[in-house]
């Protein structure tokens, strides 16, 4: 999983030649071997220098607030998302609708490395909302949407379907 | 890839639209909103201009290739790249109804709101609270689009943003205050984000909302009245103003009666732009004409010999009502530690007095050596007052000096202006060498 994430991400970034991973642990992280030097280990880690390879650093944040919220849901993804339990999902869910209501992206007002690696981390979790859910948590699939179209971002995944007009406009969020 | 001029007043939200879009598409686009390059009421009423733009408004657009356009969304629909203009016939037939509503839908109720509140509209209780019910219904509307979407037409950025976002950008700054505006967080969220993606940052700098709505501001109504027709007749207006206060309360009296006090909807959101920012305009405009040429002068003195050329023209010519001299005196001089540095403040300041310089031309030297040194200069400035307070731009160097207005006719200011212009002399009030010069022209 983490694997193809990386993958894409790869691409996204424009980066030409791809890199070789491996993984360790019972958890599978994610290890990336560097010809000279000692191994980049862990999804964050690695995504993070990627981006520093492809020169994109601005996906970093461009203020010091901007890359500590960056780094904040770069966290958020690998100790929050990636561990929790079908109970939990509704939490975060309702956690990140609350969050996105004046929000565009996760952090700053431009598309960094959170919204990316939150998108790739919540995929399957939209996937299997029902039309309801989504529109229940409607600030979540809006910045879902928008993310899914941004330009290079929706590599190794499916599109998933978000209606616009609302089915249920009952369903208040 | 469009490249041209676009003419305009300074700080025009319907410019902004033509700017934000070359801004994404890579357009070269020149702005011509001061003068030389382009006087509003003049440039725009000038016989070649109309020749283009036969309605004589503006923004107006020209491109290097001698292609004419005005209406300020047809320019930036021109200035665009596909992907601001829609890519598909729907996304760019929605573009076009999201420009038109802003235009027919916000742009009516959100002047009627905020003018007033600019001062340069009469305030109207009855208009005012019916501007505020249809920007109500208008952000309704908005709000209930963007609860879906992130930007109006399609994920990306397009004109329909551009165009909406410039025209609440009034009413975001002015009344729309947290209360007003809690109801549409979806409008907020997407504003917010607009205003804050780098292009639209490099047209509209830093864009604060609006703390507390602002109300009808009766003062600056009152006080811009006179200059309401300034436009249509800048040079009489500029020589009125130069006259006895006297004489001119009487014309304006003679004025009120023969027509009665204009419509206030006549007044047009582009004089009511000017009128809001007066003083960033021109801050001298209120002088008379000087008959002396300052930048005569500073061609004599850079390009002829001080004692000989330049300092006999500057007494023969100097028109003492139109000008002062004063001596500026740095009031730290301990706090003077390695001479480069004091030249980099004395340079600083320069380049912040930089919208200065057609009115003023200085000498200012640093005296002394390392750690025992001071900093003291002499300034012409047009008019009779210091010139600082007028733009806060200049405020920053100025409290740093002491400042005394010199007899012009004095001894003492004729032996000042001579040693600080030469840069040679006895300098007795100094009582340090001469170290630098640095001339501000
Ligand atoms: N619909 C036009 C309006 C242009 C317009 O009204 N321009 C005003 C300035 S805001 C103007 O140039 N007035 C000069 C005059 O009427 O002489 C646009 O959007 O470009």
């Amino acid at each position: 999983m983490a694997l193809r994430e990386l993958s894409s991400l790869e691409k996204c970034l424009g980066l030409k030649k791809p890199n070789k991973y491996s993984t360790q642990g019972e958890r599978k992280v994610p290890v990336l071997q560097n010809n000279n030097g000692p191994a980049v280990v862990g999804l964050v880690t690695i995504a993070s220098s990627l981006v520093r390879d492809a020169k994109k650093t601005e996906l970093l944040g461009n203020t010091a607030e901007q890359r500590a919220v960056v780094q904040q849901w770069l966290e958020y993804r690998v100790t929050r998302l990636d561990s929790c339990t079908k109970d939990e999902v509704k939490v975060i869910l309702k956690e990140l609708n609350h969050y996105l209501e004046d929000k565009v992206y996760l952090a700053g007002n431009s598309f960094t490395l959170a919204d990316v690696l939150m998108y790739y981390g919540i995929h399957y979790i939209i996937m299997e909302l029902a039309v309801q859910e989504k529109e229940k948590y409607l600030n979540v699939t809006r910045w879902f949407d928008h993310i899914q179209h941004y330009p290079g971002v929706r590599h190794h995944l499916p599109p998933v379907v978000v209606l616009r007009n609302r089915v249920y406009p009952s369903g208040q969020h | 890839m469009a490249a041209g001029t676009l003419y305009t007043y300074a700080e025009n939200w319907r410019a902004y639209k033509a700017q934000i879009a070359a801004q994404y598409s890579g357009a070269r686009l020149k702005v011509a909103s001061s003068p030389p390059a382009f006087t509003f009421g003049q440039t725009n009423r000038s016989p070649a201009f109309l020749n283009n733009f036969p309605l004589g408004k503006v923004p107006a657009y020209q491109g290097d290739d001698g292609f004419c356009l005005f209406e300020s969304n047809a320019i930036a629909h021109y200035l665009s790249n596909d992907a601001l203009r829609g890519s598909t016939p729907q996304a760019s037939a929605q573009v076009l109804q999201w420009v038109s509503f802003a235009d027919s839908e916000i742009i009516p109720p959100a002047s009627a709101w905020v003018f007033p509140t600019l001062g340069i509209m009469q305030f109207n209780k009855q208009a005012t609270e019916q501007a505020k019910e249809e920007v109500k219904r208008v952000l309704t509307v908005l709000n209930q689009h963007l609860n879906t979407r992130t930007f109006l037409v399609g994920e990306r950025v397009s004109l329909a943003d551009i165009a909406v976002a410039c025209s609440l950008l009034w009413l975001y700054k002015q009344v729309l205050e947290p209360a007003f505006r809690q109801p549409y967080p979806n409008v907020n969220r997407w504003f917010v984000t607009c205003i804050n993606q780098p292009q639209f940052k490099a047209i509209l700098g830093e864009v604060k909302l609006c703390e507390k709505m602002a109300q009808f501001d009766a003062k600056k109504f009152a006080e811009s009245q006179p200059k309401k027709e300034a436009p249509a007749k800048k040079e009489k207006g500029g020589k009125d103003a130069g006259k006895p206060q006297q004489q001119q309360e009487k014309k304006e009296k003679k004025k009120e009666e023969k027509k009665p006090a204009p419509a206030a909807e006549e007044m047009d959101e582009c004089e009511a732009a000017l009128a809001s920012e007066p003083k960033t305009k021109d801050p001298f405009a209120h002088l008379p004409k000087s008959s002396f040429i300052l930048d005569e002068f500073k061609r004599k003195y850079s390009n002829e010999d001080t004692l000989s050329v330049a300092l006999p023209y500057f007494w023969e010519n100097l028109d003492r009502e139109g000008y002062s001299i004063w001596y500026g005196e740095y009031r730290f001089p301990d706090e003077l530690a390695m001479t480069f540095m004091s030249c980099n403040l004395i340079t600083g300041m320069f380049q912040r007095l930089d919208k200065l310089r057609k009115n003023a031309f200085a000498s200012v030297i640093l005296f002394g050596t390392n750690n025992a040194s001071s900093i003291s200069g002499i300034w012409v400035f047009r008019g009779q007052e210091l010139a600082f307070p007028l733009s806060e731009d200049w405020q920053i160097d100025y409290e740093s000096y002491n400042w005394r207005k010199l007899d012009v006719e004095s001894e003492e200011c004729k032996t000042m202006v001579k040693e600080y212009f030469a840069w040679e002399g006895e300098f007795k009030h100094v009582g340090k060498p001469f170290n630098q010069g640095k001339i501000f022209k």
